[in-house]
């Protein structure tokens, strides 16, 4: 059975491209158009991997990094970022929310920042799925 | 969500929507002085109004000429957004098309803000952002607390304060919206330093009266006006209550110049007749003409 992979952008264009990518490369995709329906989607579909936005409605990405990553059900799910938010700003803010007393959280699994390349994409996923 | 249905006042959640020439970056940086009232998400929203981008009648809009705009917008507010990142506020975006008064609305109920801010220039540039129609439409149909932000005219520029709450002046007239106002500003200790609570009696409540009548008038106005300053003063903020007699705008606005004012406060919407009075002209004519920055809060 193919690998799910949950894509959480609010973004239409990059939903449909990273589907693309995912169906090209063997996988099967799951839809959310941000960090509230993200959530839902991977309590209903388990997902083996997210593909995650940053700066979205209702919830923004890091929210969502931040509930997985200190949820022991699912704080092993890989997450792989893809925004136009840069890398430093998202590490600097999980620096900021664990000094105002959140859980401290690890690193994503990889960060992309947008736009990229489709290759890169697919090659960064199949790294951590393996 | 509607009024009924929502939660304590309070400002955890705005939505700050702006064309980025009426309200940018630093008008945005000013607000977060809310962090001490509990405002940790922002939700960033720029409107594309459709005439923006509209083609020929009947031909829709211009699609690329939209994503164009919609690209500039995103440009911004990502910028915008990493810095708030990471100060650790959680922050939204909506870059979308449409009628702005109707956008704005949805995307509050989507997110059920707390609060809409909203870009109002001086009088003179007015045309180029929204305008005060629209502004007036979305008073009348939103149940949220409104700040309509400006720049305040200083010594010949336009500036904002450091602390828009800093001093802050409460109009009240006792109606249920402006008892909401008192509430939603007890939530305000450590953002305002000073609350000067004003009433503006309508001369014709003194018209024919005695002295000894006007004096009883001056004290019970005074006596209702303390015991709201009692209700800050007990929150920790201090308070102090002005009675004013005249035309209720030109005295809000003499008495925000008085009290070196950082922000006006009104009630908004109401049913009885008198309040209706006070809705239908007091608050619109200071969102309209005010050269401060107005908060329009309506009865929960």
């Amino acid at each position: 059975m193919s690998k799910k992979v949950l894509v959480v952008d609010d973004d239409p264009d990059v939903r449909l491209f990273t589907q693309t990518v995912l169906e090209e490369n063997g996988y099967t995709p799951v839809l959310a158009k941000n960090g509230e329906e993200g959530e839902a989607a991977v309590r209903k579909d388990k997902p083996d991997l997210i593909v995650l936005d940053v700066l979205m409605p209702k919830e923004s990405g890091i929210r969502l990094y931040r509930n997985m990553k200190t949820d022991k059900k699912f704080k092993n799910i890989p997450i792989v970022m893809l925004s136009g938010i840069a890398e430093k700003s998202f590490l600097r803010s999980q620096k900021v929310l664990t000094e105002f007393g959140g859980d401290p959280v690890p690193d994503p699994e990889a960060y992309l920042e947008k736009p990229v390349d489709g290759e890169v994409l697919a090659d960064t996923i199949k790294k951590i799925l393996g | 969500m509607n009024a009924k249905t929502r939660k304590n006042p309070d400002f955890h959640k705005m939505l700050f929507v702006t064309k980025f020439e009426e309200l940018g970056f630093d008008a945005l940086q000013s607000l977060l002085v809310l962090r001490g009232a509990g405002l940790n998400h922002v939700v960033l929203m720029n409107v594309i109004e459709r005439d923006r981008v509209a083609m020929h009648r009947g031909l829709g809009y211009d699609k690329t000429e939209a994503r164009k705009l919609r690209e500039i917008a995103n440009i911004r507010f990502i910028d915008w957004a990493e810095s708030l990142f990471e100060k650790g506020m959680e922050v939204g975006e909506y870059i979308v098309v449409g009628n702005m008064v109707s956008q704005v609305l949805h995307a509050a109920e989507e997110e059920n803000a707390d609060f809409i801010v909203i870009g109002q220039r001086s009088k003179k540039m007015m045309e180029y952002f929204y305008s005060g129609d629209d502004i007036i439409e979305l008073l009348r149909r939103t149940d949220r607390p409104v700040l309509i932000y400006k720049h305040l005219e200083s010594n010949g520029c336009e500036c904002l304060p450091d602390n828009p709450f800093a001093r802050t002046l409460l109009a009240v007239d006792w109606s249920p919206a402006s008892l909401s106002a008192v509430e939603y500003l007890k939530t305000l200790k450590h953002v305002a330093q000073e609350i000067s609570v004003i009433h503006v009696a309508a001369p014709g409540e003194l018209k024919g009266a005695s002295n000894m009548a006007i004096q009883g008038l001056r004290k019970e106005k005074r006596g209702r006006m303390e015991q709201i300053c009692d209700i800050f003063e007990a929150e920790g903020i201090s308070a102090r209550c002005h009675l004013y007699v005249g035309e209720s705008i030109k005295e809000i606005e003499r008495a925000a110049r008085e009290f070196n004012a950082t922000m006006i406060v009104l009630g908004s919407s109401g049913t009885s007749a008198w309040t209706e009075r006070w809705l239908g002209s007091t608050p619109r004519a200071i969102v309209e003409k005010s050269g401060y920055p107005v908060l329009v809060i309506p009865k929960t």
